[in-house]
């Protein structure tokens, strides 16, 4: 805990609505003993600056930094010093910036300083203070990790995974389920263009990339191979992997999965007329080419999959509206198959995956469905000199360069192409008929085809399998992959190859259906990720998004009740626990998102930097007036920093403003508000408490996954205990906010303390 | 419900519209940028998007019965302004082109006239003609290069009597009797073309007649319609300016040897008549000097033309054979008949006949090979705009009516 904090004032920042001085004289008096060091100065952000602040440290006379003046999202190069705590007060943007004055104007530039601005400066930097003084510095828990690469799936994305990680100077594990590499693109003819002219399909190489990764010393390659459990965390994994009947443990410090992709279920496609002998699915066509096997000369692509979709999704509609006696049924149904196998002496499995292939994975295909009509149209005009192909599509998707490859297979005199809704698919002697409403030509249309060609939906393994196989408290796959229909990606906004488990990165067509040029790029991605995150681990310091933080969360056995909560909430499956419920913290796959800590209900979890004491006595700093119409109210902003405290900031950064009784603290994410914060700030008179976190649910933006969603779950919690209280649980409101919102954030703000005044103030007050 | 139509692409017919100046024709991703910037397309089911579409399927039953084809006039906005370099007008001027090879039999001058490679065969024909008659008369006056009272005088080595008119009469009846045949075809072709008009419209529906007086009146003569396709740079003006002036020229030619014609042979009845007409001419007489500013006038504008060919943009425009044949056969007769006069003038006998003969293989490859060349749209395009005022596919001129009130 430091004890001898220097402040410094940037002049530049908030003049001319706020006297530096004036705040330094309030500091002064207040904080005599705990800052030795007061200092103004014009412009902090200067080398001059910098070196005032630099020489106070290397004389000793501070151990801690509080630079008062700009947004900590700026010039946090320039202030960043060696072995000192630093904090920043937002003075300019949240402070002189947004405040107005309680009837909506502006303060004057040159008049006398608002008194309420001046209080909201005093009280910002009051908690500045605090957050200092509660904090303190960590010392990184190192893992001495182990530098091996372990690439599940040796197809395209996985071989070329392999010879990235090798030519990185990491050892590699290459695991492939069957016994040959290669995987998919072994089946390919050709691939759509990999380089520039991106005009023509060509071979796809992959016996090439085989040669090159069987050859190379640093992979170990095995096939017939499956990974029966990961145990551990990253940096130090226990792989156990099955080769025959051999089973072997590898130690293996990350993870790319490229376990690619399985064809759906052919019954999808029936709708589209599959069934018939004249129709196959691109998958076949694909094989039927490379066999030599294709003597049609004319062949209709059918894209357009709304007649399976529109079927399917009647289906499974149907099935969700189905009636209260249906679904009793439907229970009692899977209750006497679940006794009669107990009875047969079948053991109950206690993990059972969900399988999650459904029609959707045909229209989720359909850029690649696009792109594989277009090569495959190729073939025929290949193989043919009078051939003819025809495209029947609603969205022909070829987004980025592949519109090279569109235009050049446009430019074939054999291959027609129409936009059109497919309304039929009949055989007629020796041909199929398709036939198409609202084409290009204008009118309604029939074609005849000898072969009919319907798109293959791309099935991640994920969607079947649990894959991963950990051995982790919340189960050994990734959780909540229904959300993504099974493919294995996060969904984390900006953030690819991210999976929820620290230190396995997807690539390839497990994460989405993509292209093998994509999925090159995917392959450095994903490696890149897995050794950074070896290397974090190597260094105790937490992976993306808090890339670099060395603190970790402390856990106070002594009071912890084992009610499992933390290790049941940790959206990373971070924490085990043993048979009593203890938890059991595994750093290095951690993300220091604190959403233990805002589960904990005993508050016996906390970080170095950042915990429930800190945060509280901030809330603490804010003086409520006794009287609300003398002083004024006064409301508490929880805003996550990741997305909501940017966009406030950008807010004020584009001449917004809002009520001058807001205060805004920020949080690492709303997973990490603990209620006691809540209960704190009621107890203290606060008329409000607004959390300003991401969107959640299927379109979810949390950087941390579940963070705002857990906190909303929460508020229903807290809301009990408010009642009980005797304070409104409407004064408890959490609102969406996304980084690019900031247009909307004043209005947000605004609205929120209307209605809390209409609420009336907080009884708490005055006690 | 619409019903639906089996459709049948024909590969053969997209890669011959290629060759003929549709190579672009796939590139087309149906913006329909063209037919908004069209300004002569109809409002109603405009062209040329729909012909783009079409050519891309290999739709040939509805593009060699379409009729908007011939109501382009191939100013090329559409294709300047196409983000795919897709070319319309020139796919367009490709399915005319075809047109030309098709309409008519013998279908083997049409495929002659398709490809430079047949060039040979189609000068051939009156090149042996005219030779056979050189030789007999060269026999007859015995010399390859005769003298008459110490001048050249065609007429002497080919008299126009017993070879040249004759011959040439056959080939322009032979011209008219194809090109009869070919606007039946044409007019045939377009039975199924809907016969569209204005509802509530009171005004007769118009006679071919007036129609055809119309489609003289309003774009023959005046070209009113081409103007409204835009002179917006000196290529336009280029092309509009060279188009005009050759039309006039050949007007001043047709009426010149008109008066020959009439004059020769109705001296035969009226004798005065044939010292009007005589040939040569003195160089002061109307007749002459009428001649000689339709040369000089066909040459500027064939410089107009081929300099605006040369400048174009590959790009955008390309000039496809059929452009060239053209260009090339006006420019022949044109330099060979201004040549024939200068050479006569000065007596050089043995250039002048050689040139004569040239310029009547060129001017005989005019006539008897108009139907399938480019030059055919000048029957084939106004049959054509006459037809589609008839059916209502383009729009009479309005016609005010006075109306008096009290």
């Amino acid at each position: 805990m430091p004890e001898k904090i220097g402040v410094y004032f940037d002049q530049a920042s908030i003049s001319p609505f706020l006297k530096a001085e004036d705040i330094a004289e309030f500091v002064g008096k207040v904080f005599a003993n705990e800052c030795p060091v007061i200092k103004c100065h014009p412009r902090l952000n200067t080398e001059e600056g910098r070196k005032l602040i630099q020489e106070d440290i290397d004389a000793g006379n501070v151990d801690a930094v509080l630079i008062c003046g700009t947004s900590p999202r700026v010039d946090w190069d320039i202030f960043n010093f060696d072995n000192v705590m630093v904090e920043r007060v937002n003075l300019r943007e949240q402070c002189i910036k947004v405040f107005r004055n309680p009837d909506g104007s502006l303060p004057d530039p040159n008049g006398e300083v608002p008194e309420l601005l001046q209080i909201m400066a005093n009280e910002y930097v009051k908690m500045g203070l605090m957050k200092l003084t509660k904090g303190g510095l960590s010392e990184a828990q190192v893992i001495n990790s182990t530098k091996v690469v372990m690439v599940l799936g040796g197809g395209f994305t996985g071989l070329t995974a392999a010879l990235y990680a090798a030519k990185t100077n990491h050892d590699v594990i290459l695991v492939e389920k069957e016994d040959t590499l290669g995987g998919k693109a072994a089946g390919m003819y050709k691939t759509f263009p990999l380089a520039y002219p991106y005009l023509e399909a060509h071979v796809t190489g992959i016996e090439d990339l085989i040669a090159e990764v069987e050859s190379n010393s640093r992979i170990k390659v095995l096939k017939s191979a499956e990974l029966t459990t990961l145990e551990g965390a990253p940096g130090e994994y226990t792989a156990n992997i099955k080769v025959g009947s051999i089973s072997e443990e590898l130690p293996v410090g990350a993870v790319v999965l490229a376990t690619g992709w399985v064809p759906q279920d052919t019954k999808y496609v029936e709708p589209m007329g599959y069934g018939s002998s004249k129709v196959v699915t691109a998958a076949e066509f694909e094989a039927m080419v490379k066999a030599g096997k294709m003597d049609a000369s004319s062949v209709a692509f059918v894209l357009d999959t709304r007649l399976s979709e529109a079927q399917f999704a009647a289906e499974e509609e149907t099935y969700a509206n189905r009636s209260d006696e249906e679904i009793a049924s439907d229970d009692a149904d899977a209750k006497t198959a679940s006794d009669a196998a107990k009875a047969n002496g079948e053991e109950e499995e206690d993990f059972v995956y969900e399988d999650m292939e459904s029609y959707k994975h045909l229209p989720y295909s359909s850029e690649l469905s696009s792109l594989v009509a277009l090569k495959q149209a190729n073939y025929v005009r290949e193989l043919n000199e009078d051939g003819i192909a025809y495209i029947i599509y609603d969205h022909m998707m070829v987004p980025g360069v592949n519109e090279r490859y569109y235009r050049a297979a446009q430019d074939d005199p054999g291959i027609m192409l129409t936009k059109g809704t497919v309304t039929s698919v009949t055989e007629e002697g020796d041909s199929m008929i398709i036939a198409a409403s609202n084409t290009l030509l204008g009118e309604n249309i029939e074609i005849q085809a000898d072969l009919v060609v319907v798109p293959t939906g791309m099935v991640p393994t994920t969607a079947h399998d649990p894959t991963i196989n950990l051995v982790y408290r919340q189960g050994p796959a990734f959780p909540d992959l229904k959300q993504f229909d099974g493919y294995a990606d996060s969904n984390y906004i900006c953030f690819p190859y991210e999976t929820r488990r620290t230190g396995v990165y997807a690539a390839g067509c497990v994460r989405q259906p993509m292209t093998m040029g994509l999925a090159r790029e995917d392959a450095a991605g994903a490696v890149l990720k897995a050794i950074q995150c070896i290397n974090s681990a190597n260094h105790g310091v937490a992976v993306h998004p808090r890339s670099g933080d060395n603190s970790y969360p402390v856990f106070n056995f002594m009071r912890c009740t084992q009610c499992k909560r933390c290790t049941e909430e940790c959206p990373f499956g971070a924490l085990d626990d043993d048979e009593k419920g203890t938890p059991k913290p595994n750093p290095s796959r951690c993300r220091r998102c604190g959403t233990c800590m805002g589960a904990c209900p005993e508050r016996v979890i906390g970080f170095d930097n950042y915990n429930i004491d800190m945060v509280g006595s901030m809330i603490k700093q804010v003086d409520v007036p006794d009287d609300m119409e003398v002083g004024g109210p006064r409301f508490i902003v929880l805003a996550c920093e990741n997305d909501a405290y940017p966009a406030l900031d950008m807010a004020a950064m584009r001449g917004k403003g809002w009520s001058p009784y807001v205060r805004v603290v920020p949080v690492r994410c709303l997973g990490s508000v603990n209620t006691i914060w809540i209960a704190d700030a009621m107890s203290k008179g606060i008329d409000g408490v607004l959390l300003l976190g991401c969107k959640y649910g299927e379109d979810y933006q949390c950087h941390f996954v579940k963070g705002s969603e857990l906190c909303d779950r929460r508020m229903e919690n807290v809301a009990d205990s408010l009642k009980r209280l005797g304070v409104e649980p409407e004064r408890v409101v959490q609102s969406e906010l996304a980084i690019d919102d900031y247009d909307k954030v004043s209005d947000l703000i605004d609205t929120f303390v209307n209605d809390m005044i209409k609420i009336g103030p907080n009884p708490f007050k005055g006690y | 419900m619409e019903k639906d139509i089996r459709i049948k692409p024909d590969l053969q017919f997209i890669k011959e519209l290629q060759a003929v100046g549709g190579d672009g024709v796939k590139k087309c991703y149906q913006c329909a940028t063209c037919s908004v910037a069209c300004p002569l397309s109809p409002a109603d089911n405009p062209y040329p998007r729909k012909e783009m579409v079409w050519a891309q399927w290999g739709l040939k039953d509805k593009l060699v019965n379409d009729i908007d084809i011939w109501l382009c006039h191939n100013c090329g906005q559409c294709s300047d302004l196409c983000p795919r370099g897709a070319r319309p007008a020139d796919m367009l001027a490709g399915l005319r082109n075809m047109a030309y090879q098709k309409m008519v039999t013998p279908s083997c001058f049409g495929k002659w006239m398709s490809s430079p490679k047949h060039l040979p065969k189609l000068i051939a024909i009156p090149a042996v003609i005219y030779m056979v008659i050189w030789f007999i008369m060269a026999g007859v006056r015995g010399s390859f290069f005769p003298l008459k009272d110490g001048n050249v005088v065609y007429g002497y080595l080919f008299p126009g009597d017993f070879t040249i008119d004759p011959i040439f009469m056959i080939a322009f009846g032979f011209m008219a009797w194809t090109f009869y045949r070919g606007v039946k075809n044409l007019i045939e072709s377009f039975k199924d073309q809907p016969k569209v008009f204005a509802v509530g419209d009171k005004s007769e529906r118009p006679s071919l007649l007036a129609c055809f007086v119309d489609v003289c009146r309003n774009e023959l003569l005046t070209h009113s319609k081409w103007k409204e396709c835009g002179e917006t740079d000196e290529a336009d003006e280029q092309k509009f300016n060279g188009h005009r002036f050759i039309m006039l020229a050949f007007i001043f030619l047709m009426i010149v040897t008109g008066i020959v014609a009439v004059t020769h042979w109705g001296g035969k009845i009226i004798p005065f008549l044939s010292a009007i007409g005589h040939t040569p001419m003195p160089l002061w007489h109307p007749v002459k000097i009428l001649a000689n500013v339709g040369a000089v006038m066909l040459v500027y504008s064939l410089v107009l033309l081929t300099k605006r060919r040369l400048n174009q943009d590959e790009s955008q425009h390309k000039s496809s054979y059929y452009d060239w044949y053209l260009l090339g056969l006006i420019w022949t007769i044109g330099v060979t008949g201004i040549m024939c006069e200068l050479l006569r003038l000065a007596g050089i006998a043995g250039l002048a006949y050689p040139m004569y003969y040239v310029h009547l293989v060129a001017v005989f490859m005019m006539f008897v090979y108009l139907p399938w060349s480019k030059l055919g749209h000048l029957v084939y395009r106004t049959a054509a705009l006459t037809y589609a005022r008839y059916i209502g596919r383009l729009p009479m001129p309005v016609r005010e009516e006075k109306t008096f009130t009290l």
